[in-house]
């Protein structure tokens, strides 16, 4: 390796430090957890607590440039001419590019003869000739201080004509196409069973979600430096390092192997992170200056750049018998896509697979569509799909409820789903279903302690410390709801993780280009080569993309694809170890076994520690995994489209000023299907975090949008849960159901209690106020009983 | 620039009229970063210990620094002299900006949903003004109107607040049980020696109002004397719920919210003026109520 960067770039080699052993074990001394079903910390958890941890907005590198990117002002809006020659005339500006500078191909989404766009997509990097949404990038610079950078893209000069914004999604259809690919991404029809069924009580909702954005508190940064072989090497905290490669490659005309992704630390990702238009740009620039850009992006602009949640909006209708079971379900599920397509046809799947939850019925009618607009672009958010459908079931069966005359509870019993039950697309569920259980669990635990049996001061009035709040106007509510999520690609996509474990002396070494962008991989790695090879030392290798495929870190699929890796290529390794071992006792490499650091034969009576065994030896091994196949669904939305299921329930207390119509959650009771707990610790925290984001999205996150113009955009606008607006999360139960096809028969837990949540907390404020609560975030109007 | 003394400030203000000071500057130094505003220099307050107090004056007067801090006045013993500006400095924000931000700033600053101005405007207080030699007192609302603005060069350096030794409260609607911005807010005094009430509406316009024939109105309702007594309500609740109604009538135009550039004369209140006044007269029922209590 010639490349300079290796010894001029902090980050890599800092966060290979922060996730050495050493650092690790040190504060915990030699009682560190050890395995699969401890608890051990984190290793970035301490720096990242101390604030040393290096993210990619603390890159460095050796006569670095700035780079700053011009958005588009209009929603919606042709460009005539673009000048450059003022910012090009500043001192200290080496570059501007536009479109014109890209390679002519995939990104030019202008065209109308297109090609198959590949990795692509329908997304420009740079605006050419049409600006889509708010905040479109549309030309870059590269300066050598921020400051000229973004004085430079303040004077390029943009001749726009303003086009009509198209921002309500129900006029989509009709409205004159946005772009060549049109504007419905794609229309989902699901069809299942009897049309001309109809029940006894009939209940019928329209419900709203608003626009969720991931909003990172680490916004989008990244380094790129050229390459002496004309490539280029990116520092990015991508969640996709292959993917981004693949892709930021075809953008520039580049072969993929000339473009080297490195991941940095990434500081939050419930969603996406770095947008192709961010890398592709900053990779452009290195190119053009030859020399090292760096680039972070404002807050304002982190909101403009990254994929939301899809806002949506969903009619039902429930059909029920006089007991409440139900009988068919019609849905209507319409999701604003924004401005590009990105993974909206993915999520569209899941609202329309689980557009019934986790329940029984035998009549399924669904027409969905995702369709383009000037908003926005939406994309990947934990439980993408299936947490828009999950508010709206949940509120319909609260409704069916109420009208023959149940408890929430009981309606949820009659029709709940189980293993073996088949779910409208025709998907048998075969892996564990335990929805009942998990009902139960969360229903039998203890309720949060009234006020009225505190001390006036412990209790935290709706509107906070100091606020208006009244107690004679405070309701008490309490809310049920269940819900369901996919894990790993849906629809027949290729799920594949490698993993390379490498042991010498007596430490062990994970690569695996599986990025832990928060969800734990990176520990639990660790606890599945200790668990197998019976080594306390495991270092997990910084990513990047020159390691083999790992896939991105999104559905939850790293515990299972990368984990069944993992796990594989350590159990190789176990062979190699013990083979010669078990060849010296006499007897087969199966009657040994590897526990609290010895090798012990069956009876117990030969046996060696491990550290013995490895000396002098450097044994490796790669191993892929791959789950079983899935299809499309079809024209009637029938298929096995899903590698498996996790389920959860939740139970949400909450706290009503029905006068001012402020809510706040007091307490949320969860009971999640975690197949097996792996690490009980983390699983804790990442319910805690889901249900965070749920509360979020209930209450309080809502990015608006003025005719196609963002109105929020900072943090100021947007708001964001804190402390005192998130509940206590109580973990009723972690149902431990094996899933026997799944690596370790675990399941994916960060998406579901982020699904779940807002249905929980909307059914409990339901319940505090008896009004209908059609809409996320509730408004405190939507709350205020008259 | 950092004056370490008033007087070095006041001149160093006089010297280069286009600099803008900067006390906690939580509201500046957004605006700076994100790139609003480019001042050509800025006089930094900090240092300035004198203003960061308060101090008695004779007739029953607090002067009130204006680099006083948020969370210095959510201490006891300010919250003992002054309740409703103490609770306005509670709820203005997360620690890390009541640590900072200041009396002054928030005045200066005048933003619409700024928590202390509907105190300040309920308590009549008033502000120096000071230039190199001159100082001049001016009453806080005539500053936030506009009636009578701050001159080029001028610092403002105290907060005159009169000591009322009476029940106060500052209520704040939002959103949410953590720290943010008000929907609506409302400042409430008691001043018992005039028989009268003051009242101010923050957020819903941008300045505080005063709705003084509800204020008047109120105090012929209330029985003073029974004010404080065990048992003996100093107020029928049907008149304090009409206050609260007379008050969000009286502050919240019909056409709130709506579009004012269409220039359609509006046929009745608006939702979102209905919605506004719902908040405002909850917020001066519960502000009278606990006043009372």
């Amino acid at each position: 390796m010639t490349s300079p960067t290796d010894t001029t770039l902090a980050p890599p080699d800092a966060a290979a430090e922060s996730s050495s052993p050493e650092d690790a074990q040190s504060p915990s001394g030699p009682a560190q957890p050890f395995g699969l079903g401890s608890s051990p910390l984190r290793t970035d958890a301490l720096p990242k607590a101390l604030g040393i941890y290096p993210f990619a907005a603390d890159l460095w590198a050796e006569g670095l440039l700035w780079g700053a990117v011009l958005r588009s002002p209009h929603p919606h809006a042709r460009i005539v001419a673009i000048d450059t020659a003022a910012a090009l005339a500043i001192p200290g500006v080496h570059a501007v590019v536009t479109a014109a500078d890209l390679p002519a191909g995939p990104q030019s989404a202008d065209g109308s003869a297109e090609e198959a766009r590949g990795p692509v997509g329908d997304r420009p990097v740079l605006a050419a000739g049409v600006v889509r949404h708010h905040g479109e990038p549309v030309a870059a610079v590269a300066a050598d201080h921020p400051d000229t950078a973004r004085l430079a893209a303040a004077s390029i000069v943009v001749e726009y004509e303003v086009l009509d914004a198209l921002t309500d999604p129900e006029q989509a259809f009709h409205a004159p196409p946005l772009h060549p690919d049109g504007n419905l991404f794609r229309h989902l029809p699901l069809r299942s069973g009897d049309p001309e069924v109809v029940g006894e009580v009939i209940v019928e909702g329209l419900y709203q979600v608003g626009r969720q954005d991931p909003a990172p508190i680490g916004a989008e940064a990244g380094l790129a430096v050229p390459r002496p072989d004309g490539g280029v090497e990116l520092h990015l905290s991508s969640t996709d390092p292959h993917g981004d490669r693949e892709r930021t490659a075809a953008c520039l005309g580049l072969e993929p192997d000339r473009v080297r992704l490195v991941v940095t630390g990434v500081p939050g990702a419930t969603a996406d992170r770095e947008d192709l238009s961010f890398q592709v740009t900053l990779a452009l620039l290195a190119l053009r200056t030859g020399r090292p850009v760096k680039m972070t992006l404002t807050r304002e602009e982190s909101f403009q750049s990254h994929a939301t949640r899809h806002p949506a909006l969903l009619r039902y209708r429930h059909h029920a018998d006089a007991q409440g079971k139900l009988l068919k379900v019609e849905a209507q599920i319409l999701l604003d896509g924004g401005a590009y397509a990105d993974v909206s046809a993915e999520a569209l799947a899941a609202a329309t697979a689980f557009s019934v939850g986790p329940y029984v019925c035998p009549n399924v009618f669904v027409d969905a569509w995702a369709v383009r607009t000037n908003n926005p672009p939406a994309g990947r958010m934990r439980g993408e799909g299936a947490l828009q459908t999950c508010f709206a079931y949940e509120s319909q069966l609260d409704q069916l409820a109420a009208r023959i005359g149940v408890e929430p509870l009981e309606i949820r019993r009659r029709n709940v789903l189980a293993t073996g039950d088949a779910m409208p697309t025709g998907q048998a569920v075969t892996c564990p279903a335990p929805v009942a259980a998990l009902l139960d669990a969360v229903a039998t635990s203890p309720l949060p302690a009234l006020p009225m049996d505190e001390p006036d001061t412990d209790w935290l009035l709706p509107g906070g410390p100091g606020g208006a709040g009244d107690p004679s106007a405070v309701r008490r509510g309490i809310g049920y709801a269940v819900g369901m999520v996919h894990m790993l690609g849906a629809e027949g996509e290729d799920e594949v993780s490698t993993a390379t474990v490498r042991v010498s002396g007596d430490h062990a070494t994970v690569i695996c280009a599986a990025v832990d962008s928060g969800q734990g991989f990176a520990t639990l790695a660790r606890q599945i080569v200790q668990s197998v090879l019976g080594v306390a030392e495991v270092y997990v290798a910084p990513v990047d993309s020159d390691q083999s495929i790992a896939g991105p870190s999104a559905r939850g699929r790293h515990t299972w694809v990368s984990g069944g890796a993992v796990e594989r290529a350590a159990l190789m390794v176990r062979h190699q170890l013990l083979q010669p071992i078990a060849a010296n006792f006499g007897m087969s490499v199966e009657l040994l076994s590897i526990a609290d650091g010895k090798i012990t034969s069956y009876d117990g009576v030969l046996g060696m520690p491990v550290t013995e065994a490895l000396e002098g030896k450097e044994l490796w091994a790669t191993a892929q995994c791959r789950p079983h196949p899935t299809e499309p669904l079809d024209e009637a939305g029938q298929g096995d489209a899903f590698v498996s299921i996790a389920f959860c329930a939740m139970r949400a207390v909450v706290d009503v000023d029905i006068e001012l119509g402020a809510v706040r959650v007091v307490d949320v009771t969860v009971a999640q299907d975690v197949g097996r707990a792996l690490n009980p610790g983390q699983i804790e925290d990442r319910i805690e975090a889901g249900v965070a984001q749920g509360v979020g999205l209930a209450l309080l996150e809502d990015l608006r949008t003025s005719g196609g113009l963002l109105v929020n955009p900072s943090l100021t606008g947007y708001r964001l849960p804190t402390a005192l607006d998130t509940p206590d999360v109580r973990i009723a139960a972690l149902l431990e159901e094996r899933d026997v096809v799944a690596t370790f028969g675990a399941k994916a837990v960060s998406a579901v209690p982020a699904v779940v949540a807002p249905a929980a907390i909307a059914a409990a404020v339901r319940a505090a106020t008896g009004l209908p609560v059609g809409r996320l975030p509730i408004q405190p109007e939507d709350a205020v009983v008259a | 620039m950092l004056p370490t003394s008033l007087d070095e400030a006041v001149e160093a203000l006089a010297a280069s009229p286009a600099a803008v000071p900067v006390a906690g500057g939580t509201d500046l130094m957004e605006a700076v970063n994100a790139g609003r505003l480019r001042p050509a220099a800025l006089i930094g307050l900090g240092r300035i210990t004198e203003l960061r107090g308060w101090r008695y004056e004779d007739g029953g007067t607090a002067v009130l620094g204006a680099g006083l801090t948020l969370a210095r006045m959510d201490r006891p013993d300010f919250a003992a002299l002054i309740p409703a500006l103490a609770d306005a400095a509670r709820t203005a924000g997360p620690p890390q900006t009541r640590n900072v931000g200041t009396l002054g700033g928030n005045i200066a600053t005048a933003a619409p949903a700024g928590d202390t101005l509907p105190v300040l405007a309920a308590l009549e207080a008033s502000v120096t003004l000071a230039r190199p030699g001159v100082t001049r007192e001016v009453p806080v609302s005539h500053l936030l109107t506009g009636l009578d603005p701050m001159r080029p060069g001028e610092l403002l350096t105290w907060v005159r607040v009169p000591l009322l030794n009476a029940p106060q409260v500052f209520l704040k609607a939002t959103g949410r049980s953590g720290p943010s911005r008000a929907t609506a807010s409302v400042a409430l005094v008691l001043d018992p020696a005039r028989r009268a009430v003051r009242c101010a509406v923050g957020a819903v316009a941008p300045v505080p109002l005063r709705p003084l024939e509800a204020e008047a109105w109120v105090a012929g309702c209330i029985d003073w004397d029974a004010r404080g007594e065990e048992g003996v309500p100093a107020i029928d609740p049907a008149a304090a719920a009409a206050f609260g109604e007379y008050v969000a009538s009286a502050c919240v135009p019909d056409g709130y919210g709506g579009d004012a550039a269409s220039g359609l004369p509006a046929e009745g209140p608006t939702a979102e003026a209905l919605r506004l006044r719902r908040t405002v007269a909850v917020l001066a029922r519960r502000a009278l109520g606990r006043a009372l209590k």
